[in-house]
């Protein structure tokens, strides 16, 4: 989320593989995202998820927390890099979906 | 329960997905148990052939707990998401499963604390605030639930296989389609570029004009009073030929590979994307906005709250002064 010029917070699209790639390479691991996350119901390591989001398998616990994610953002503002993680988990989803349709 | 598991992982994402943790449905067994707990005794007491108004002293001790709980419930999870302090992961998700706990009870204590009287008064209006609260909440877990996987498939549309933008990979595919026929047309209809630009190769020539460019080919003579100016018959047909845009059996617009076709289909499919994501921006204002309706509803009610409040505490203490 950012700030237009009239103040108010806009809502973001998605955002490309290409560019949620280079967002997993450029996130430093300090898990603040997950700790700001209202719908991670299982303790998760976030390279783990990162791993997973760069492409491969997707397993069980990562699975559950992309289908249980629910884009409210609370996971932008904290991160001290300014990465979207919301975005990585819209990637995941459409890879669950993607893989569920057999594509 | 999603069980769409294949041999590279996990896949699918279904409507009806639901994971249940051991703590959620301890939650659920706790509210129902409260509930059923408060219900009987209720039900107990007023066949009993007690006082079964509000303000009786049970009415008055449900309400104090419905409050209470009300309070928890609008306090608790707001307070631990902006705290920074001892956070665990999974924490908040609990913290919102409590929250929505907190406030069913505290809505069943208050519709108890009633008695089934809904007269138009101040506490009524509490209770329909608070119901709307807890309705509101809970549709907004079904939008949480839902809209996401809708917006997924939004972008599933807007993103190629590789995860590429669709809209670049379109818009790049229509310029080469609009590149290759533009030089199908100038290459056709251009023998000298030099005096015959491409930007006019589509524009009837006049026959002063085919003069000029056919002088090359047919030499001036010295006396120019023995040439007719007027083109020839011959010379208007292939003029005729090179220029119109008719289907022509002998056109060269009908050429295989002459001009590329789909520029129709791709424009089409452009659209679709950007519909694609014009709803995809909705519904992200939909799970926005519906969260701020939310935070509104449970302000408006807490202002009933206190004002019921202050109408009760004036009409207990009012007697017990005089």
């Amino acid at each position: 989320m950012f700030k237009n010029k009239l103040g108010q917070r806009a809502v973001r699209l998605h955002k490309t593989g290409p560019q949620v790639m280079q967002e997993v390479h450029a996130c430093i691991g300090c898990n603040e995202c997950l700790l700001a996350c209202p719908a991670l119901g299982e303790p998760l390591t976030i390279d783990v998820l990162n791993r997973e989001t760069l492409g491969g398998p997707i397993s069980r616990p990562v699975a559950q927390f992309a289908r249980a994610c629910y884009q409210c953002g609370a996971c932008v503002a904290p991160c001290p890099v300014g990465l979207h993680r919301d975005a990585m988990m819209m990637w995941l989803k459409v890879r669950l979906l993607r893989a569920g349709w057999g594509e | 329960m999603e069980n769409g598991r294949g041999r590279s992982g996990e896949a699918g994402y279904s409507w009806l997905y639901h994971a249940p943790t051991p703590r959620g449905g301890l939650r659920v067994l706790i509210v129902l148990l409260v509930i059923g707990l408060a219900g009987g005794f209720l039900v107990w007491y007023v066949r009993s052939g007690n006082d079964a108004s509000p303000d009786s002293p049970i009415g008055l001790i449900y309400a104090s707990i419905g409050t209470m709980l009300l309070l928890l419930a609008l306090t608790l999870y707001s307070l631990h998401r902006r705290s920074h302090r001892q956070r665990v992961l999974g924490g908040l998700r609990a913290s919102l499963g409590w929250h929505m706990a907190l406030a069913i009870m505290g809505l069943a204590f208050l519709a108890m604390h009633s008695f089934g009287e809904l007269n138009p008064r101040t506490g009524t209006y509490a209770l329909y605030g608070m119901l709307a609260l807890v309705i509101s909440g809970l549709l907004g877990r079904l939008l949480d639930r839902l809209v996401p996987r809708m917006m997924a498939t939004e972008v599933h549309q807007a993103l190629t296989a590789q995860g590429d933008d669709r809209i670049e990979t379109i818009s790049q595919k229509l310029q080469a389609i609009v590149v290759h026929n533009t030089q199908s047309i100038r290459g056709f209809a251009a023998p000298d570029e030099k005096r015959n630009p491409p930007g006019n190769s589509l524009v009837p020539l006049s026959p002063q004009r085919a003069l000029t460019w056919r002088d090359k080919t047919l030499h001036t003579p010295w006396d120019l009073a023995y040439i007719s100016l007027e083109p020839t018959p011959q010379e208007l047909s292939r003029e005729n030929g090179q220029l119109r845009f008719i289907s022509d059996k002998k056109s060269d617009f009908l050429r295989p590979g002459a001009l590329l076709p789909g520029t129709a289909e791709e424009i089409d499919e452009l659209e679709v994307v950007r519909e694609a994501m014009r709803r995809e921006l909705f519904y992200r204002y939909v799970t926005r906005y519906w969260r701020r309706f939310h935070i509104l509803l449970a302000l408006v009610t807490l202002g009933l709250l206190i004002w019921h409040i202050v109408y009760a505490l004036q009409l207990m203490l009012v007697p017990m002064l005089h």
